[in-house]
């Protein structure tokens, strides 16, 4: 589905250029959901933003379905952790969710069908008069998903989409987002800072180096049966074989970030 | 409103009384947030409060000739009113600000966005606009009667000129300041560049534009009076101008009551019409 090779992304800074990436390779496959965990400052938004197509890489590839990205393509959505700047503000749940279908010159019989059949998923069906503002966090990053599915993409592109909501209102979104997957099929790319949100999640999970020069450092396969319980002698222990994993990137991380 | 209990009261299930003897009680003062019509009680308080001090001033303090006592002041405006002509100072001051004020945010808006998306003609403009925006309008008047001599002409370009620079910079900070999440959603969703422009970057950037407005409102009001004392015939500044040569005190005082009154109504019935037109797009989102 994606196809990332030798992906280098480089930003000019003073007084060197900042070298964020530096030779990502990564392949996603068709419907899987791969987490992407690392230390903050890791450059996972920068690979996103790449994935996504707001970002040339400097060099290397990026592919998608086999033809080059060039930018924000119609296949590809990408997700917000900020959905109070993401959304519309002046648009209610319902015209949010046809702003996607009205610029795509989708038929405008099938608009009503297509909103209420999302909005139905997202359990927003009841709150469509809304404006953003009227609701919860929750329910601004349910919308999100909604907007987004109702273009149907083939990918998700996920920005540590549920990182700024209380530890209760991510696990109840954590149901909602494999539900949806499990009966859309979608590709999802999820980055994450959260151990415990990558392994509920992830099909697989890509590991990344602190920045600078960020790679992918190991990929790991979760061959564990969902949903995964973090009580579970084998989940508990992969919870901290990745901890420990990611122990000195965190160090560096942090060693950077005081200068 | 939620009855007031303490723990004591809640248990017992009834106020509690202190040995028989009814406690003082602040709850007078403290429920005056919830008495209805507070708001107009506090209104009416504050304009007691002036006109009292004012009266005291007048009469006791100053010469009631420098400060004209408030029933004399109302005395002198009744047949200013009755003749109508006050109406008609005001309605031609207002001409002048609305007509300059219209085109003033008009123009701005236009060129406010396409600077704030053109970032080099920005570039290329801005020292320009930095500069020039320190010219007050009344720093403009006495070139705008020579251009435009003392007719309505010169009025509205001096509103302009005031209003213009205001709603310039805010509309420029507003369109700087449409998250970029939000583009870029929309640019997900399948939107072009000029419908990311059109039907996300400008409606973020409203709250901006109108709060410009409403500044350059206010500016405007404080620009029309010079601009009419020192190049007019008619209008509010025109008449204070008038009765100061004449040394009508009591003239001036309705004069500037009457221009209390039009600010006052002005941003009333400016946010009125925003509340009812462009309320969805002033709604912020807490950030998450």
């Amino acid at each position: 589905m994606l196809q990332l090779d030798k992906v280098r992304k480089v930003f000019p800074a003073a007084p060197e250029p900042y070298v964020a990436l530096d030779g990502v390779d990564l392949e996603v496959a068709d419907g899987e959901i791969l987490c992407l965990l690392g230390p903050s400052g890791c450059g996972k938004s920068t690979l996103l933003n790449v994935l996504a197509g707001f970002e040339r890489p400097s060099a290397g590839s990026v592919s998608c379905r086999g033809a080059p990205v060039r930018g924000a393509g119609r296949d590809r959505v990408m997700f917000f952790q900020d959905a109070g700047s993401a959304l519309f503000p002046w648009l209610n749940v319902e015209e949010n969710v046809r702003f996607g279908l009205r610029v795509r010159k989708v038929p405008k019989a099938q608009w009503a069908g297509i909103i209420d059949n999302y909005l139905r998923m997202v359990d927003l069906d009841r709150h469509r008069n809304k404006f953003p503002a009227q609701l919860s966090g929750g329910m601004r990053q349910r919308l999100q998903i909604a907007r987004a599915l109702a273009v149907e993409p083939a990918v998700l592109l996920m920005d540590e989409p549920f990182a700024a909501l209380d530890a209760l209102t991510r696990r109840r979104m954590h149901a909602v987002l494999l539900e949806i997957w499990q009966r859309t099929g979608k590709t999802i790319v999820f980055v994450t800072h959260d151990i415990a949100e990558a392994i509920t999640l992830g099909d697989r999970i890509g590991i990344m180096s602190a920045g600078p020069c960020s790679i992918i450092s190991k990929i790991i396969d979760l061959d564990l049966p969902r949903p995964r319980d973090l009580a579970d002698p084998a989940v508990a222990r992969l919870f901290n074989d990745i901890e420990r994993l990611l122990a000195p990137d965190i160090a560096r991380a942090e060693e950077r970030a005081a200068h | 409103m939620a009855e007031r209990m303490s723990v004591a009261e809640i248990s017992k299930g009834k106020p509690a009384e202190v040995a028989g003897r009814p406690r003082p009680s602040l709850a007078p003062l403290r429920n005056f947030a919830a008495v209805p019509g507070r708001g107009v009680l506090l209104t009416a308080g504050s304009i007691a409060i002036a006109f009292l001090s004012w009266q005291v001033l007048s009469t006791f303090i100053f010469n009631p000739f420098l400060i004209p006592p408030p029933l004399e002041v109302i005395r002198t405006a009744i047949p200013m009113i009755l003749s109508g002509e006050i109406l008609a100072d005001v309605s031609i001051s207002m001409s002048r600000v609305l007509v300059g004020f219209a085109f003033g945010s008009l123009a701005a808006i236009v060129f406010g966005v396409l600077l704030g998306r053109l970032q080099l003609l920005h570039d290329l403009l801005d020292p320009i606009i930095e500069l020039m925006r320190y010219l007050s309008p009344t720093a403009m008047i006495p070139i705008a009667v020579i251009w435009f001599g003392i007719g309505e002409l010169s009025k509205y370009f001096l509103i302009f000129w005031g209003t213009f620079f205001i709603v310039l910079v805010n509309t420029i900070a507003g369109v700087w300041r449409a998250p970029i999440a939000r583009q870029r959603a929309a640019e997900c969703l399948g939107a072009n560049q000029l419908q990311i422009f059109v039907l996300v970057v400008i409606p973020s950037a409203a709250p901006y534009i109108v709060t410009g407005m409403r500044v350059a409102m206010a500016s405007s009001f404080m620009s029309i009076i010079p601009a009419e004392i020192l190049a007019a015939d008619s209008g509010i500044g025109y008449l204070l101008q008038k009765s100061s040569m004449l040394l009508q005190t009591n003239r001036i005082f309705v004069a500037l009551l009457t221009i209390c009154l039009l600010g006052f109504v002005f941003d009333r019935i400016f946010r009125f019409l925003v509340a009812r037109t462009l309320a969805r797009f002033m709604s912020f989102v807490a950030v998450t």
